[in-house]
Parts: C-alpha cells; sequence; structure tokens
C-alpha cells in the first residue's frame, strides 16, 4: 500500500500546473479580491493585495479559466492548461451600478426611497419646521425656489406659479392646491405620506412632461409595502381625521376640518365671515396584481366653504364679504407592468378631475370649474449592461373644459390638448451618461402645434462629484383668462439652459447649479394704465408680444454628519429676472421675484427620550411694487421678508399603539412681514398686503392602532 | 448480452454523470463552512466567498454553496462603511438567493437567510427602508417558523429585531432579554443535518445577553 502511494505521488506532482497572474481594471489599477477559477472544478483562487493570484491544479487540457469581482464584468478565457507554469493576465471593465454611475442631475432635486442620490426624503417634509407638512412649502426652501408669501404655488427661478405643474405618477394634477381665496396662501392638497418619491424640478424637465415653463413636481405613489391593516386618528387644531388600511392595499380615509380652534388662538389679520370647513374622504387601492404588474387607484373628493371680508380699497370704513364654496373630485388610475426578462416596461395611467368654485364678492356672483380627463402610455425598453439604457416613447391625451361666470358674462373653453413624445437615456461609460428627447404638441382651442428638444448630460469627476448640464425648449398654452377672450394667442415659450455641480460624500451634499432662461411669445395685454391688482380679470387686447429672461446660480449644503441626529441644510439663491408679460408695459422685473432667497433648516432627534426638534429660519430680499397707473420704471419695494420657525414631536409606542404629538410655532420673533400693497381704484390710497396671523401655534395628536413593530425614528409623523 | 452490457453500462455513466460530485465536496465544504462560522465578525469573509463562489459554480445542484456564498456577502455589508457598496454587496447576495430559488429549494434556513439580508439592506438607512424591509423579515421568519419552528437562528433574529428597536417603539433590551433566553434554549439542543449546515448564531445570542445582563 505504502509503496503504491509512493510510486503514485510524483505522478500527482508532475501532472500539476500553476497558474498565475494578474488582475487590473482598464486604467491598470490592481483589483485585490478578484475571484480567478476553472470552470467546472473548484480550482482557483483570489486575487492578493497586488492583484497577483497564483494556483497549482491537476486539471490538465482546454479549460475555460473565469474571473469574478464585484462591481465589474466577468470575463473567461479558454486556455489549455499543461505541465508547468501558465501566465494568464485579465483586464476587467466596470460594470454599471450605483457605486460609478454618474446622474443626471442638472435642475431636478430628487427626494425619494428607492432612489441612492437622494437629497431629501419624503419624511424629511414633514420634519421641517415652517413647512407645515405641506409638501409645497417645504419645497419653496429648496433652491430655485422664491417665496411668495400671500398666494399658494411654486414660484421658480422667475417664473409665475402657473409655470409649475404638479404631477402624480405621470398625470398633471388640475388644481393642487386648495381653491385661492384673496391673499391667503392655501395648502397643496395632498399628504406628503400618499408618496415614496419627490422630484421638484427647476428647470430642463424631461420630454415625458410638458405645458410648464419653468418646473415640474413629480410625484410618486407609494407602492404595496406589507399586508399589515392599521387604523390611524388624527386630532390637530384644524381638525380631525380617521383612515383605515385593511391587508395593506385598500385605504379609506375621512377628514372633516375646522380652523376655529386654531384662529381662535391668536389675532387674525383677515376676518373671517365663514371660518373654513371642510369635509371630504378619499379612497386608495394598491395592488400587486402579480409579481411583475401593479394596480393603483385613488378617488378623493372633497367639499370646502370659507368666507372672509375684505376691506374696501376705495371705502376703508367699508368692507365686503367674499365667499367660496369648492368642490374637488380628483382620481387617478395607473398600471405598470414589467415583462418577465425585465427589457419591457409598460405603462398607463388615467385620470379624471372636476373641480367647481362657487364665488361671491359682495353683491357679484362668480362661478368657476375645471373638468379635465387625461389619458397617458408610455412604453420603456430596457437595454444594455445592467439593462441601464433606456428608449421610450408614449402618448397623452387631455380632454380640458373650464368656465367662468361672472354676473351677466359667461366664458367658456373647450381644449382637446394631445401629445406625443420619445427619449432616450444612454451610458457612453458608467461615468458619462446623457439623455435626448423630443416632445410635440398639439393644442385644438389655438389650433397650434409645437416641437420641443430636450437633452442633458452628465459627466463624473471623481468618485464622489459630477457635472450635469441641461438645456431644452418648453412650451405652455396661454393661460385661460386670457383665452376665454382670444384664441388666436399662440404658445409661451422658454429656452433653458443649466449646469450644475454636486458633491456627495459621507452624508455631506454641496450643490452649486447656474441658469439662464430665456422667455419669449409671452402673452401681452395692452391696456390704458397700469392696474397692480393681481386678481384683476384681462380686458385688453393680447398678443404673443412679451418676452423675458431670468439669470441666476443657488447654492445647497447639506450635512447630516458633523452632529450626530442632526440635519442641516442651507440653501442661497440668487435672481437676477425681468419680463414684458399680461399687463407689464415695459420689461421689468416681476412682483413675484426677489433677487436673494436664504433659508436654514436645523433638525435634531433625541432618540432616548423620542423628542424631535427644529429650527427654520428663512429670508428673501424685498420684492417689486408697481403703482397704480405708473410707468413700471420705478419700482417702490417691499420690506425683506424674515421667518423664524420652531417645530417639536414626541413619538411613543405602547404595544400596539402608536402616538405621536407635535406642536409648531410660526414666526417666533412676531416679524411684521409686508408680501405687497394693493391700491384703491383711484390709486391714491396703498393697503398692505398682510400674513393671515404674524404668529401662529399649531399642535395635535396622532395615534396609531395595529401592528408596528420595528417603527424606527420619526415614522409616521403624519402632521395632517 | 454484449448489448445489455452497453445499454447497462450506457446508462451507469448517464447517472454517474448527473451525480458528478467532485468527491472532495463534502469535504471542501465543511472546512470551509467551519472557516466561515468561525471569523471574528468585523474580518473579512471575501476569500471564503470566493472559494465558496467556485464550488457553487462547479456543483449547481447543490443549494448550501450557494446560501454560503450569500451567507457571506450579507455579513460582508455590515463591514463595509460605504452605503452604496453595502446595496451592492447585497445585490451580489440576492443572486445567490435567486439561484436557490431556481433551484426550487426552500427550508427554514434559506427563509431564514432571506429574513437577514432584508435586515442588512434596512440596516443601510433605517429610516427609509424600515416599511418595504421590515415586512420582507417579518414574513420571511413567518415561513421559517412554519417549516421548523425549533430553528434557533429564527429566534435569534427576532430577539435581535426587539433588541434594535428603540424603547419608545416598543423594542429595547429589556424586552429582547427573555426571546434571546428562548433562543439560547434552542441552541442547546439544536443539531444541524450535516458540518456544510448552518449552526451560527450561538455566539451572537451569547454576546448580546451579556450586553443585557445587568
Amino acid at each position: 500500500m505504502k509503496t503504491l502511494l509512493f510510486l503514485l505521488l510524483p505522478f500527482i506532482g508532475l501532472s500539476q500546473a500553476t497558474i498565475k497572474g494578474k488582475i487590473t481594471d482598464k486604467k491598470g489599477a490592481v483589483l485585490p479580491g478578484a475571484n480567478i477559477q476553472i470552470e467546472g472544478s473548484y480550482d482557483g483562487a483570489s486575487a492578493s493585495e497586488k492583484g497577483e493570484y497564483s494556483f497549482k491544479t491537476d486539471e490538465l487540457g482546454d479549460k475555460i479559466l473565469s474571473v469574478s469581482m464585484l462591481g465589474y464584468k466577468p470575463t473567461n478565457k479558454k486556455i489549455k492548461i499543461e505541465k508547468g507554469e501558465i501566465q494568464q493576465d485579465f483586464i476587467l471593465e466596470e460594470s454599471i451600478n450605483t457605486l460609478n454611475a454618474v446622474v443626471i442631475t442638472a435642475g431636478t432635486f430628487e427626494a425619494s426611497d428607492e432612489k441612492k442620490m437622494v437629497m431629501l426624503k419624503p419624511l424629511d417634509i414633514v420634519t421641517t419646521a415652517g413647512g407645515g407638512a405641506d409638501i409645497t412649502a417645504v419645497m419653496q426652501l429648496l433652491p430655485g425656489a422664491n417665496r411668495v408669501g400671500e398666494q399658494e404655488g411654486l414660484y421658480v427661478r422667475g417664473g409665475s406659479a402657473n409655470e409649475t405643474k404638479t404631477v402624480i405618477d405621470g398625470m398633471i394634477v388640475q388644481n393642487p392646491f386648495f381653491s385661492s381665496t384673496p391673499d391667503v396662501p392655501q395648502r397643496g392638497r395632498f399628504s406628503p405620506f400618499m408618496f415614496k418619491g419627490t422630484a421638484f424640478s427647476t428647470g430642463g424637465y424631461s420630454a415625458q412632461y410638458g405645458q410648464a415653463l419653468s418646473s415640474v413636481l413629480l410625484l410618486q405613489t407609494q407602492d404595496k409595502v406589507s399586508d399589515a391593516s392599521s387604523l390611524n386618528l388624527n386630532a390637530n387644531l384644524a381638525g380631525l381625521s380617521a383612515s383605515y388600511t385593511h391587508k395593506g392595499s385598500v385605504n379609506g380615509t375621512l377628514f372633516y376640518s375646522n380652523l376655529a380652534p386654531f384662529l381662535g388662538l391668536v389675532k387674525t389679520n383677515i376676518d373671517f365671515e365663514k371660518i373654513p370647513e371642510a369635509i371630504g374622504a378619499s379612497l386608495t387601492i394598491n395592488e400587486n396584481l402579480t409579481k411583475n404588474s401593479t394596480l393603483k387607484i385613488y378617488g378623493t373628493y372633497s367639499d370646502n366653504v370659507s368666507g372672509l371680508r375684505i376691506r374696501s380699497f376705495d371705502k376703508p370704513a367699508e368692507s365686503s364679504v367674499f365667499s367660496l364654496r369648492n368642490k374637488n373630485f380628483f382620481s387617478n388610475a395607473s398600471y405598470r407592468s414589467t415583462s418577465e426578462d425585465g427589457n419591457w416596461v409598460f405603462l398607463s395611467g388615467f385620470s379624471y378631475s372636476y373641480n367647481k368654485d362657487l364665488i361671491k364678492t359682495g353683491n357679484d356672483k362668480g362661478d368657476r370649474f375645471d373638468e379635465r380627463t387625461q389619458g397617458r402610455v408610455v412604453l420603456n425598453r430596457l437595454f444594455g449592461s445592467e439593462k441601464s439604457n433606456t428608449i421610450s416613447v408614449g402618448a397623452e391625451y387631455h380632454a380640458i373644459r373650464s368656465g367662468n361666470i361672472f354676473n351677466q358674462f359667461d366664458l367658456n373653453l373647450k381644449d382637446n390638448y394631445s401629445a406625443v413624445f420619445t427619449e432616450s437615456e444612454f451610458y457612453f461609460t458608467p461615468k458619462l451618461a446623457a439623455k435626448i428627447g423630443l416632445r410635440g404638441e398639439y393644442t385644438s382651442v389655438i389650433d397650434r402645434f409645437n416641437v420641443a428638444p430636450r437633452i442633458s448630460l452628465a459627466q463624473k469627476t471623481g468618485q464622489y462629484s459630477q457635472v450635469s448640464l441641461a438645456a431644452g425648449r418648453f412650451y405652455q398654452t396661454p393661460e385661460k383668462n386670457y383665452l376665454y377672450l382670444n384664441r388666436t394667442l399662440n404658445y409661451e415659450l422658454a429656452d433653458h439652459l443649466i449646469l450644475n455641480y454636486q458633491r456627495i460624500k459621507d452624508n455631506r451634499t454641496f450643490r452649486i447649479e447656474a441658469f439662464t432662461k430665456q422667455y419669449g411669445q409671452l402673452v401681452f395685454e395692452k391696456t390704458a394704465f397700469f392696474d397692480p391688482n393681481p386678481y384683476r380679470f384681462p380686458t385688453g387686447t393680447s398678443d404673443n408680444s412679451g418676452k423675458g429672461f431670468a439669470n441666476g446660480f443657488d447654492v445647497f449644503f447639506r450635512d447630516q454628519k458633523t452632529i450626530k441626529n442632526a440635519d442641516i441644510w442651507v440653501t442661497y439663491s440668487y435672481l437676477d429676472t425681468e419680463r414684458k408679460f399680461r399687463n407689464y408695459a415695459a420689461q421689468v422685473m416681476p412682483t413675484f421675484a426677489s433677487k436673494h432667497n436664504f433659508s436654514l433648516v436645523y433638525k435634531h432627534f433625541i432618540p432616548t427620550i423620542g423628542l424631535n426638534v427644529g429650527a427654520t429660519f428663512t429670508a428673501t430680499s424685498g420684492r417689486p411694487v408697481y403703482e397704480y397707473g405708473s410707468d413700471l420704471k420705478n419700482p417702490i419695494w417691499t420690506p425683506s421678508f424674515q421667518n423664524l420657525s420652531l417645530a417639536t414631536s414626541y413619538i411613543k409606542q405602547v404595544k400596539k399603539h402608536f402616538i405621536v404629538l407635535y406642536a409648531t410655532l410660526d414666526n417666533v420673533l412676531g416679524r411684521k412681514n409686508v408680501f405687497g400693497y394693493r391700491y384703491s381704484s383711484d390709486g391714491k390710497q396703498r393697503f398692505e398686503v398682510q400674513p393671515l396671523v404674524y404668529r401662529t401655534f399649531f399642535c395635535g395628536v396622532s395615534w396609531s392602532i395595529g401592528k408596528l413593530d420595528r417603527k424606527p425614528r420619526e415614522a409616521t409623523l403624519d402632521m395632517d | 448480452m454484449k448489448r445489455i452490457l452497453l445499454i447497462v453500462s450506457i446508462l451507469i455513466l448517464k447517472v454517474s454523470v448527473l451525480l458528478a460530485q467532485n468527491p472532495n465536496y463534502a469535504k471542501a465544504m465543511e472546512g470551509l463552512v467551519t472557516e466561515i462560522q468561525s471569523t471574528r465578525f468585523g474580518t473579512t469573509l471575501q476569500p471564503q466567498a470566493n472559494k465558496m463562489e467556485r464550488i457553487a459554480a462547479a456543483e449547481k445542484v447543490e443549494w448550501l454553496p450557494n446560501y454560503w456564498v450569500a451567507y457571506c456577502y450579507m455579513m460582508e455589508s455590515y463591514v463595509e462603511k460605504d452605503d452604496d457598496k453595502r446595496d451592492l454587496l447585497l445585490d451580489k447576495a440576492d443572486v445567490f438567493v435567486a439561484n436557490i430559488e431556481k433551484m426550487k429549494v426552500t427550508n427554514d434556513e434559506t427563509e431564514v437567510l432571506k429574513a437577514n439580508i432584508a435586515n442588512a439592506r434596512m440596516a443601510v438607512s433605517p429610516s427609509i427602508r424600515w416599511m418595504k424591509y421590515g415586512s420582507v423579515v417579518e414574513k420571511a421568519l413567518e415561513n421559517a417558523k412554519k417549516i421548523n419552528p425549533k430553528n434557533p437562528r429564527i429566534t435569534l433574529l427576532e430577539a435581535q429585531g426587539v433588541f434594535y428597536t428603540p424603547e419608545m417603539f416598543g423594542g429595547g433590551k429589556a424586552k429582547a432579554k427573555p426571546v434571546f433566553e428562548k433562543a439560547m434554549q434552542q441552541f442547546a439542543t439544536f443539531k444541524p443535518v450535516s458540518g456544510m449546515h448552518p449552526t451560527w448564531g450561538e455566539a451572537t445570542a451569547k454576546w448580546t445577553l451579556s450586553k443585557i445582563a445587568p
């Protein structure tokens, strides 16, 4: 036996081969830890710190030697293994992954659960002091947004509020805010908790969207994540709500709001004839139909009433009542399916919305309504390494009806809007990406057609930094108030050019973006004299001779590292803008624009006692005001706006009960901010536009019952 | 007769090809499994992962090598500091879980592994990911319990879940203690099917209990 072994031993030695080599990337950097293997056998080795490997094998003959390494494309080579030493080096190519892939960031500010390059997450929205858990209010703290205190909406880089469109799962939301009342800004209709992701575009956005000269706010609704049932009850100074989720897929919510307790605490600058009161309900169905397809349906209805006493600017002792009743219905259904191999993604959506405002101002009766039915289909084809490249084609169709009745006047509008678009996003290398898109639109009410190109590029400049560029043309159908009287108008347009630099490392983000925007074909109205009333109805003849520009830059810094459990963001935006539009007879800075916008947000979580505290400071330089009948040459300026807000919340879980208490104090310093001026009809008297209240206190409680294991941090801080 | 012999020998050849397993399989596995399970937390498992991956590539019908590659990458994700890289490591772990699924193999250990990976995903960004991955962990542990309620690793993961949940959310050390103790009892009587099967967890349970004890 021993002799046999003895005889065999030399054979083993003789029949062995040694394979060795070096593994590097394309630039020659060594790749320690790479795995080298002879296919079908256990024989192989890991590359050393120097990227070198060496192993002995008995597997002689024609074999395949394969190499794999995390973050690189696997490769292999046919080799003939013979006794002795074989040298085989490999050069590996990087695969596209979250570590090395550049992301197009020019013009977009993304907040989502899934994307890695996130800036702001949905939870950040509700924990921001001064944001009031309102998506738009928090977006106003981001770079590019101009703060306007007396009206709702997002004013982006010199654009007016109606140049920003809110989009939910690809569908335009016609009435994203509660109906406007004079000089009292309204909240958004949607709770931040409905959405898994929020992308705020400050320009140069994708060809998938249109009809917004300045910006789109893209909201993506939550997916079904669990089968748990739960009940949530909320009470605060403005109302009550109850919400029940059945097995994670069906949610029903009822709410009643009444501002009486809130307004009772403080002295308001506006007298209410009827304290705002609302009742509403919503239903959400969220189901994963198969492994590769999902269906989401959302519907909501609300009915609001309010009445405010507005002083007469002509006879200051007198006042009249502005009363509003609003009925709003919004529904949205979307279906998504992915092919088995993941190469095709099909998206379709349908939405119907209806909004009616019954308005009485003194003895004048007004009645506004909007209705929009829209459908959308998009087909995406994914291809290339790690399916990182995409080609999309899509189409949308909207049937829009709107009307405005004012005493004896009855104005109506019917528009059929259709659009087709195609877009491709591809990686030349993991470090260089481009997105090219083209959008064509037809608007029946003006019988016009447009084609808008969009392009963006991004290049990684280091492991953590990148530059990105976006450019494109954007069209928008004129505002309906002009279309009621003039159907010969053409689209308004804007050309954007944006350059962005971003660096993200260790929970610190730095971002700087410069932009230039050229407006053309803006609607201009000839009037005999200048009337500064923003709520006026156009009366003069109109054409597309308006134009303008907006140039500027903004800086954003966020730090979640320096102070443990703290989150700090600092934003500064500079804006230089002028335009000739609406009833502006000359090209001047619009009244909603401000040159300097600054905000500082601080949040601190104290885990041991479950307490969250935060403060937000904002400052905005004065805005121009043009006096009644002025030639617009010498504006007067409002004082600068400043606000310091505090917020705190406390969370406690007892078995299946989860309780959140929260309180906010707005304008702590009690600064008497002025948003602008209103004039008497002879132009001789001037009145300040003041906030609803100078200093507000707000508090509430949220109570959830249900399966709530593993709930970390400020998870259900629902402040609505 | 010759023909019969030929057929028989072809059949034998075919069967043996089907069952062709490296004669070193069990030995190589046992050695490596011991190595993986005795590696101190914080030490890289990349070399072991590589070796295991080579075995997994050669033994296409065995779920255990795939289990251990996934396990190594899951553990490795806790050692890594860069969040993006942690996800990349877990993406790799998912590839091997998918391999096991393709073999139509499901048992208590593979379910515990899925829970483990979901936990690791959650650990990358807890406040954002708890919703998505919390329920994945729960579901996987539920499935595992249905198959083998006595598996101590199920109890260990449950105990860790309670331990790392802040007190105000119904977790905390005091509440975790009895669950860890239950896991310890289960570990005491647990017998693995073979030396290639997982036995890890007892040391972790013991260590955490020592942190809880006043």
